[in-house]
């Protein structure tokens, strides 16, 4: 009898645990499915995980092949982000299939993809469907005569040092990477008219990609810049997916080792690889770059109120708030290109906002002189951040009868011209009635 | 020679025009001279928005056509008064310049409305 408030009492404060996945409050991820062809993954790549780990996601490690894997319950999804270490895995049992990954892809969820030399058909067509092509020999890795690692133990050049890094502070951390990463893999090459897939580490211009094997009958397809051997993908409801060519490019082993490019005399005693993955996973799990607007407000110069209606030639003011997801709270986010469209089938205005440094973005302008239904429309998409739109719809009314002016200027000889006419009829008469 | 001869015959129709003019009653030139005002009234309305542009165009046409009203009430008035139109005989010249006080009104009226 005594023990029902204290269990209830428990209940009450076990609750709030229950909010356990990643919210529009704080879009960090924290649950993460990682699948593995075999549990000797978990050892070869503990940095990466434990680095992952430390940063607050709780990682659930499962074979790839298990029979109980199921990413949804009840239809509310048990993860926030998968991270698919597996690539020679045929078939997922269980209820994991190539829809249901594609599935939690569109839901907003993220993904870390992995492919490598000989990987199934099943993550190439995850792949595929991503928008990233793998070479169509699976035995070819990407091999590079001119820009290959020194390696002790490797001489066929397969081992490749990279610094063809993308251009952004947002993906890849402010501080520069140094070093080149070590990969040794397959590599892919990407659609150029896909808008949403971008090249965040590419090979070098001498690089192809061929199996090492065998002989080349012919002149390899994939060759050069064109290969990209990590990419993403950010959709357009800013789920982001990383997909990369080898697994070994996670792993303790390159993490660890020191690189040396061929021909360069530049020995670097840590390569590039940790840096590179740690910080792309950042960005990948939504602790970078997630950007939200909130706080849309519109007035009439001079008043407070929103109005449901403005008149043509109004003067309003429009302002929004936008923030950053540090990892851990909102930032204000601070640029100088956020522009708002007054917008009706085209951009009657474009302006613009100017920002106060703290998150606030304002504007001032006049309404167009056209009557309709207008919106206020916000599309910003920049390369690393979540795409913000916002719209919001207004109507504007023309002049009502007794809102134009009341004499106008360029009217007044035609005044004149009438009341001269009528003082004239009446001295007539006058004249004409008195005339002897 | 022809230049000479139509140059005089010019002279000389003005001349007969001018003296024909000078016997007609005073009161018909009162009323020539109220038309004339009317006329060069709307003439320098529609050079104006010659220049101008036609922008309040209900304005515009509300100045013009109060001058050309009063002046075709005018010219109204000045055939049913004079002597010599045996049409008009029997019409008492009050009658007439009643007619034209009116209808004056009523366009004096509407041209108030439609300036706008």
């Amino acid at each position: 009898m005594a023990n029902r408030p204290l269990t209830f009492l428990t209940f009450l404060s076990l609750l709030p645990l229950i909010c356990l996945s990643f919210s529009l409050e704080n879009p960090t991820d924290r649950r993460i499915l990682v699948l593995l062809d075999d549990l000797a993954i978990k050892s070869s790549h503990s940095i990466f995980f434990k680095s992952l780990q430390t940063r607050g996601f709780e990682l659930d490690f499962k074979l790839a092949d298990d029979p109980k894997i199921t990413l949804q319950r009840y239809g509310q999804y048990l993860y926030d982000g998968l991270v698919l270490f597996s690539p020679t895995i045929e078939r997922f049992e269980g209820s994991l299939n190539l829809a249901a990954v594609l599935d939690f892809v569109d839901s907003g969820r993220d993904l870390i993809l992995s492919a490598d030399v000989n990987s199934s058909d099943l993550i190439r067509n995850i792949a595929a469907d991503c928008g990233v092509d793998f070479d169509e020999d699976p035995s070819a890795m990407v091999i590079d005569h001119i820009s290959y690692a020194l390696s002790d133990t490797e001489g066929d050049h397969t081992l490749v040092a990279s610094d063809g890094f993308i251009q952004s502070d947002v993906m890849l951390g402010s501080s520069k990477i140094e070093a080149p990463v070590l990969f040794k893999g397959i590599g892919h090459s990407l659609n150029p008219a896909n808008s949403l897939v971008m090249k965040v580490l590419g090979a070098s211009p001498s690089a192809y990609s061929a199996n090492p094997n065998s002989k080349l009958s012919n002149p390899p397809t994939l060759i050069g810049s064109a290969i990209s051997l990590v990419s993403v993908v950010q959709a357009r409801n800013n789920a982001r997916i990383m997909i990369a060519g080898s697994l070994d490019m996670f792993g303790n082993r390159l993490l660890k080792s020191g690189v040396q490019k061929a021909g360069s005399s530049n020995k670097y005693g840590k390569s590039g690889n940790e840096q590179f993955v740690t910080e792309l996973s950042k960005w990948v799990f939504h602790e970078r770059g997630h950007l939200k607007a909130v706080n849309v407000k519109h007035h009439k110069t001079g008043e407070t109120n929103e109005p449901a209606m403005y008149r043509i030639n109004d003067d309003l003011e429009y302002s929004v708030e936008v923030y950053e997801w540090s990892g851990k709270s909102w930032e204000p986010y601070v640029a100088n290109d956020v522009q708002v469209q007054f917008y009706m089938m085209s951009p009657y205005v474009l302006k613009t906002l100017s920002t106060d440094q703290k998150g606030l973005y304002y504007t001032s302008f006049k309404v167009p002189d056209v009557y309709g239904v207008f919106q206020f429309k916000i599309e910003y998409q920049r390369l690393g951040y979540t795409s913000l739109s916002l719209a919001k719809q207004i109507p504007v009314r023309p002049f009502r009868h007794n809102e134009y002016e009341r004499f106008i200027t360029t009217a007044y000889p035609y005044y004149g011209a009438s009341f001269s006419t009528m003082a004239g009829f009446f001295i007539f008469s006058i004249i004409y009635l008195y005339n002897k | 020679m022809g230049k000479s001869a139509t140059t005089k015959d010019a002279q000389a129709l003005f001349h007969s025009l001018r003296s024909a003019y000078a016997a007609t009653p005073t009161n018909l030139k009162i009323i020539d001279l109220y038309v004339m005002f009317a006329v060069v009234t709307a003439l320098i309305q529609v050079v104006y928005m010659a220049i101008v542009g036609s922008f309040p165009f209900n304005s515009f046409l509300s100045g013009v056509l109060s001058c050309v009203g009063t002046a075709v009430l005018a010219v109204c008035l000045r055939i049913q008064v004079n002597k010599e139109n045996k049409e008009f005989k029997d019409l008492p010249p009050e009658r007439a310049f009643a007619d034209f006080v009116l209808c004056n009104l009523v366009l004096h009226l509407v041209i108030m409305n439609f300036l706008g």
